[in-house]
């Protein structure tokens, strides 16, 4: 019904923000959050141990580094505009990831220290970030084929380092994110809380985010404003490659170890990017969205697995959801720029 | 923005920079000569081309249509692997071997229909369309195969099936390369010769003029995705045949050859589009480079390394030398 309705003001064009088209919207939002809500019911009712607290603060805190780097691809999202194809992305991201978790977990078994593994971890997330800003906003390289030549750099890199192995770690730092708890919640799960809080802001109720966002909708116009464009897309990738280098330390941490699968995070990562600009009015990323959009995801995967459906299942799940969100957000779009 | 740029300094530069990419390959091909003595020799040009240009030839040149639309196929590797499952499946299965190879073409063509629809029909971005088809397309693949058990048919009662498919000739020509040569002829024409092909460049070059001028956007669109899948299903069944067997998730490896291979391709031209002859050429450098790293010793994670190196450098030498057009 909806659609029929969404896709007829979109057809007529001239409309502008007819009443239609928002209340279409509305529904739309307001679906997506049923949809969260009655997914959520079916595996509190059909799955064992599902609303345990273990189990919602074990999906928290993996749904921490899932977020971590949710926030780093809205980011980019963000600031690349939302035409998809041309639009901003960082196909890298999750590669990267994997190669900052291979530099933290060698340099900590080389017996570098805490801070200098660190130091360099998120050093070599944001290097990889700068490659696709230089890529993207100096040689004016499609994004998504930037990025997805640095992901197989970075893949690549990850391999050589690895040699494709599993690498065991322990070190004080470690212990305190995978172990340590304040206030009866886990570390992870007060990093999610703290960074998800610094992401609100930054993008809600900063300067920056005011801007990002006027870079993302119309470069042309922020240009006009006296906005640096290129240096706020440029930012954005080196966040995105921040992102990659502060989730390898949780991954590394959590797992005691980094592993070789990484590489497959992508598709969970953009899945969450994309399904939060459902829940905003404009069909932008924001950061509530993409909270919620994370903890859905996770807790998608958290109830298969529960309910004995076997894992394979959930890529195909989380595909099928991503054309199904697209679809009705292009459908609700109105036509024409 | 660039209305004051110097042109004529680059005018120059996209005219050597049309040739950059021939000129690397010539580089390439005689660094490995040098440092590899077994590089120029018939066996291993031989095997480079049977194994390593064939397949990714075919995948590539659909690409090529693909982008030549102005869209882009991430779902190549699953079409690869789609034809590959149905007809080794159906071989064990005991079917006759033309019909197995008709299915896996049909499953593989079924990949491009999906794209088609979600593409014209539910008008999702094709980088969305496909993504969303990738991921689908490895679970049915690891549900189907048990978490990615690959299904060998590696005995004596189908190696005359395999043998008859790439290890044959027709008149001195191993059938694999006929098989491509055909295929970059009928595709060539198909894209530079032909009213379908003037319509598909003008899709890519003026998406909004070319349905102001009546062009069927949503039928050629169509077709532009369902022939590139078709062709990822003969990769597939080559594919297959070769290695006597299906691996689940193998065509995966073909995504970033294919789209590094058909952008390298678009620097042999002055508006940087992509073509069947570039296209080649691209599919040319990255076999060579990879054989090459090969023969002088490389492990396959620095050829991957080295190959997303070279990628990116095409790209940025495409791109960057292009100006700053939008």
């Amino acid at each position: 019904m909806t659609m029929t309705s969404t896709a007829e003001t979109a057809g007529s064009g001239a409309r502008p923000e007819g009443t239609g088209r928002r209340k279409g919207t509305l529904f739309l939002r307001l679906g997506a959050l049923a949809m969260f809500v009655l997914i959520m019911a079916w595996f509190a009712f059909t799955t064992r141990g599902f609303i345990s607290p273990a189990n919602i603060f074990n999906v928290i805190e993996q749904t921490a580094i899932m977020g971590v780097l949710s926030f780093g691809m809205a980011v980019v999202l963000i600031g690349g505009g939302t035409d998809v194809q041309t639009g901003g992305i960082d196909l890298s991201i999750a590669a990267n990831t994997g190669l900052c978790a291979a530099v933290y977990a060698t340099m900590l078994n080389g017996g570098w220290g805490d801070l200098a593994s660190a130091a360099a971890t998120l050093g070599t997330g944001i290097a990889v970030g700068l490659l696709n800003a230089v890529a993207v906003v100096r040689l004016g390289i499609l994004p998504l084929l930037a990025t997805l030549a640095v992901m197989n750099i970075s893949a690549g890199l990850e391999l050589t380092i690895t040699e494709n192995q599993v690498i065991g770690v322990s070190s004080p730092v470690t212990m305190v994110i995978a172990t340590g708890r304040f206030l009866g919640l886990s570390m992870l799960a007060w990093i999610f809380i703290l960074f998800s809080l610094a992401m609100i802001w930054a993008i809600h109720y900063s300067r920056t985010g005011l801007r990002l966002y006027a870079v993302g909708g119309h470069p042309e116009a922020a240009r006009a404003a006296g906005i640096n464009v290129g240096a706020y897309v440029a930012g954005t990738y080196a966040f995105s490659g921040f992102c990659a280098g502060f989730a390898a330390i949780l991954l590394v941490a959590r797992l005691s170890a980094s592993t070789t699968a990484t590489g497959q995070l992508l598709l969970a990562i953009l899945a969450a990017a994309l399904l939060g600009t459902v829940f905003s009015r404009r069909f932008v990323p924001t950061a509530g969205g993409t909270i919620l959009s994370t903890l859905f995801i996770g807790f998608l995967a958290n109830g298969f697995q529960l309910s004995n459906v076997s894992y394979y299942w959930v890529n195909g799940v989380q595909g099928v959801l991503i054309l199904m969100v697209v679809a009705v957000t292009t459908f609700a779009k109105p036509q024409g720029k | 923005m660039n209305l004051s740029r110097a042109m004529p300094i680059e005018d120059r530069l996209r005219a050597v920079s049309n040739y950059a990419v021939i000129v690397a390959l010539l580089l390439i091909v005689i660094g490995f000569a040098i440092a590899a003595p077994s590089f120029l020799t018939t066996a291993n040009l031989y095997n480079l081309i049977l194994n390593n240009v064939v397949m990714l030839a075919i995948v590539a040149i659909g690409m090529t249509i693909v982008v030549s639309s102005g869209g882009i196929d991430l779902s190549v590797g699953i079409s690869v692997d789609m034809a590959s499952m149905a007809f080794i499946m159906l071989l064990k299965a005991g079917v006759f071997v033309g019909v197995a190879m008709a299915a896996g073409i049909g499953a593989a063509l079924l990949v491009g229909l999906i794209n088609a629809l979600l593409i014209t029909r539910l008008k999702i971005s094709p980088f969305l369309a496909t993504l969303g088809i990738l991921f689908i397309g490895q679970s049915v693949q690891k549900i189907a195969s048990g978490g990615g058990k690959p299904v060998y048919l590696a005995n004596a009662k189908y190696a005359p099936t395999f043998n008859a498919i790439v290890k044959s000739d027709v008149l001195g020509i191993p059938t694999p390369m006929l098989i491509l040569a055909v295929i970059a002829v009928a595709v060539f024409v198909l894209l530079h010769r032909s009213v379908f092909g003037r319509y598909i460049r003008a899709l890519g070059a003026q998406p909004g003029v070319a349905w102001y001028s009546g062009i069927r956007v949503q039928f050629h669109t169509s077709l532009v995705y369902i022939i590139a899948a078709g062709l990822c299903g003969v990769t597939g069944i080559l594919l297959s045949s070769t290695v006597k067997s299906y691996v689940p998730l193998s065509g995966d490896a073909y995504l970033l050859d294919a789209i590094g291979a058909c952008f390298i391709g678009t620097t042999i031209s002055a508006q940087r589009r992509p073509s069947v002859i570039g296209t080649l050429i691209g599919v040319l450098l990255l076999a060579v480079t990879r054989n090459g790293l090969l023969l002088v010793g490389w492990n396959f994670y620095w050829q991957q390394v080295g190959i997303g190196v070279l990628v990116f450098a095409v790209l940025a030498l495409s791109f960057g030398l292009r100006g700053r057009g939008h």
